[in-house]
């Protein structure tokens, strides 16, 4: 009799179909939350030394702006995009790189060469040739950007 | 504890009721082809929820079609496990719709008081068809781009008016990509509502009409 048993019959389906669709909720939940988040997890691709041109173009002590366009890919699309960036050398040596990204709100600073400073027009940023802020509102200097010279080559750390 | 907050729902929303309605029925001694209804059921609720997930990825134009179910496949995690359940849910769905109503046949169900349970109940077999045959040319592969041109080519046999159907369902002479937006519209929107308002109907007369114990000898 069910009345003899500690556990009765509609206790045990109860349980036992709570359990089972349980596990079903978890076999599914757990892959669809992987699923919706993967994207926001995806690594940032690996970096490479980008060839970019010669170093000999670049004249002592003056700031030369170089283009080089790289693939990316966010989804399913392959997009082209461009980097840019300023290459300033003393004595034809050592080589620094930087990005020309205002380091304030993103807009691009350019190299005024009467003046030798970058500028920034969206808030009067200033910085010196080595990238070091001398005025208006950047927080930090202008980000450098690994470079290297192997054969007049010149390449950048990106990707 | 739970039996206040059980008790404080109760009073402003009276589900016990509908709890007991649907879940403490009493039925009459059946067997296991009574489960066929229910695993339909779940099936619709796995493809239910496994779609919505795929149309967070999924792109229906011919550009980004192929591509966004190849990135859900092979470059998402657990894509290929949530493209495979909807995948295989497809089919699983066919055969137990298919495999209830045979029982229904088989037992004579269909007979009064439940005329109208059956026919909500054939209408969503050919909701599930349309699903089948519009989902299956969403990965806008080979397979499912000849497929369709197959089951339109079909499509537009009968006389007169076959070859205004064709185009109707191919939204022109070609299959294109109209073709394709059409029928993930058709596929996502139009038989997901068809199909939430029929399972309605079905499972209301399913709980109201109860449901037919299995015909014996000599009766």
């Amino acid at each position: 009799m069910a009345e003899d048993r500690s556990v009765s019959r509609r206790s045990f389906l109860t349980v036992a179909t709570v359990a089972i669709g349980g596990v079903i909720t978890a076999i599914m939940g757990i892959p669809a939350v992987a699923y919706i988040i993967g994207p926001a997890l995806k690594k940032q691709s690996e970096q490479e030394w980008i060839p970019v041109g010669r170093a000999s173009k670049v004249e002592l002590g003056v700031p030369a702006l170089f283009k080089v366009k790289i693939q990316r890919k966010a989804g399913w699309i392959l997009n082209e995009q461009e980097l840019s960036f300023y290459v300033l050398t003393e004595d034809g040596r050592d080589f620094i790189a930087m990005s020309n990204i205002c380091t304030h709100l993103g807009c691009r600073a350019r190299w005024v060469a009467n003046e030798g400073i970058f500028f920034c027009p969206c808030h009067n940023g200033v910085f010196a040739k080595d990238g070091t802020v001398l005025g208006g509102p950047p927080p930090r200097p202008l980000d450098r950007v690994e470079v290297k010279v192997e054969d007049d080559q010149l390449f950048i750390l990106g990707g | 504890m739970l039996t206040r907050i059980e008790n404080w729902i109760e009073q402003r929303i009276g589900w016990r009721a509908a709890w007991e309605a649907i879940f403490l029925r009493k039925i009459p001694k059946v067997n296991w082809l009574y489960t066929l209804g229910s695993a339909s059921l779940f099936v619709a609720i796995n493809q239910i929820v496994t779609g919505i997930l795929l149309t967070l990825y999924y792109v229906p134009t011919p550009d980004h079609a192929y591509d966004t179910v190849q990135f859900i496949t092979y470059e998402l995690p657990a894509g290929w496990f949530i493209r495979g359940l909807h995948h295989y849910g497809a089919s699983a769905m066919v055969i137990l719709a298919v495999l209830h109503m045979l029982r229904v046949i088989a037992y004579g169900a269909y007979k009064y008081p439940r005329e109208v349970t059956w026919t909500s109940g054939v209408l969503l077999l050919l909701v599930v068809m349309g699903f089948g045959f519009t989902g299956y040319l969403l990965p806008w592969d080979q397979r499912a781009f000849w497929a369709t041109i197959v089951g339109t080519r079909i499509a537009g046999t009968p006389p007169v008016v076959g070859d205004f159907i064709l185009r109707v369902i191919r939204g022109g002479p070609e299959l294109s990509e109209v073709t394709l937006a059409r029928f993930y519209g058709v596929h996502v929107w139009v038989l997901p509502a068809v199909l939430l308002l029929l399972v309605g109907v079905h499972m209301v007369l399913v709980i109201r009409n109860g449901i037919s114990a299995p015909p014996e000898r000599g009766e």
